[in-house]
């Protein structure tokens, strides 16, 4: 398959330049494939797992937040977290899980904190599927 | 009356020693704080530029101007996010953004909003008016943080509360060198010398105003995450070096002391042995 040049930075660091045949990822309006010879582009991401076809293989992610652009054949995925499923902490998500749930379960919440309790469950959530999705 | 300059002498070299221990102290912690902001300035800095010249590229080729973001209104009021230190002692780090931000000031209708215990002082005894002042210590101020200052920045602009939003920060250049600057975060303007519209168009998912709700607030936290690495690997190297000069002043003065002490107690012995000898 032709490949086009990628590039992915987090707030952490660059954590992927080079060469890919595909990008999928979650925009806030739904999945959103990326092929060779796109059209220029902008989508701000939402919350999801993504996928990149390098070299004909498949790897995941868990990709939340910023934007991917396309730009003379270029590709550029902006998120403000970004970690491949190998290195999913699973067992960080899932205390990060609990807490959320904790707040959520406490009737004397705040607005606010059941609003960041949500965002946190949903970004645990997340992080957690897609590295069982892996592992499987 | 020699007995007591000695005496003088000598209190005044173990105050400076101590002095100098402190000096010494700070110096060793800066470089070790140093060491890890300038890991992070070093691994943020791919993300600042990309995220700069990506946005710059797709504003550049926007040819639909019905984001508030990107359209320059008349400037009533402007806003200053400005980062500076937790604490002093740091060269001339804090005064020198703080005095580049408040001469941009003058003769604007500028309201701040300021990062940093020191920037918080300085603002509130010049009476200017805050956004908020939350935001005390630089130093706990994470990526999260940022994102939520950003969106609040944002939401204000919007509603036109604003009509620019700056933000203040020193540039790591080196370990030696920083320099403070400003940098224009909204509204976000074409740049006259960038091709005219050349047919390229963006597609923009689900709708132009929709992304560029989303993606603004998202480049604007960005941006402060950035210059907030920037600024805190500055005021570590700043502090370094002022304390590294301050340890090097007082070696030299504990050695000119320690000459006029040897002095002073030679001088006290000869008049001893003087009067001895004129005695016998």
């Amino acid at each position: 398959m032709t490949s086009f040049p990628l590039k992915i930075v987090t707030p952490d660091g660059l954590e992927y330049d080079g060469k890919a045949e595909e990008v999928c990822v979650r925009t806030t309006s739904g999945e959103l494939g990326v092929l060779a010879g796109h059209l220029n582009m902008v989508a701000p991401l939402g919350m999801g797992m993504a996928t990149i076809v390098i070299d004909g293989k498949k790897r995941y992610a868990a990709c939340i937040g910023g934007m991917i652009s396309v730009m003379n054949k270029e590709v550029t995925l902006v998120p403000t977290t970004f970690e491949w499923a190998e290195e999913i902490d699973v067992k960080r998500a899932e205390a990060s899980e609990e807490r959320a749930k904790k707040v959520l379960a406490d009737k004397a919440a705040e607005k606010t904190e059941i609003r960041m309790a949500e965002a946190r469950l949903k970004r645990a959530l997340i992080r957690k599927s897609t590295a069982t999705f892996v592992n499987n | 009356m020699a007995g007591v300059s000695t005496k003088e002498i000598k209190n005044r070299i173990r105050s400076m020693e101590s002095t100098k221990q402190i000096t010494k102290a700070m110096e060793m912690v800066a470089a070790s704080k140093l060491r890890r902001a300038q890991a992070q300035v070093l691994s943020s800095r791919p993300y600042f530029e990309i995220l700069y010249s990506t946005i710059n590229e797709i504003v550049d080729n926007n040819s639909d101007f019905t984001s508030a973001y990107l359209v320059k209104r008349p400037v009533k009021k402007s806003l200053y996010v400005v980062i500076a230190g937790d604490r002093g002692l740091a060269g001339g780090y804090n005064s020198n953004i703080l005095k580049l931000v408040y001469a941009e000031m003058q003769g604007k209708n500028a309201t701040v909003l300021p990062i940093g215990k020191k920037a918080v002082d300085f603002f509130r005894a010049r009476k200017m008016p805050m956004l908020s002042a939350d935001h005390m210590v630089a130093e706990d101020i994470g990526v999260g943080d940022c994102f939520t200052i950003a969106k609040t920045v944002c939401k204000a602009y919007k509603e036109g509360q604003f009509d620019e939003v700056f933000v203040g920060y020193t540039n790591f250049v080196s370990v030696l060198s920083q320099t403070p600057a400003t940098l224009q975060m909204l509204p976000l303007l074409r740049q006259e010398t960038s091709r005219a519209a050349s047919g390229s168009d963006i597609l923009y998912e689900p709708g132009s105003v929709e992304v560029f709700d989303a993606i603004i607030p998202e480049y604007v936290g960005g941006i402060l995450y950035g210059a907030l690495c920037e600024s805190r690997a500055s005021e570590q190297a700043a502090r370094r070096t002022a304390m590294d000069s301050a340890t090097q002043n007082a070696d030299e003065m504990i050695a000119d002391l320690s000459l006029k002490f040897n002095r002073a107690r030679q001088a006290a012995i000869t008049q001893e042995i003087t009067e001895i000898v004129a005695g016998s």
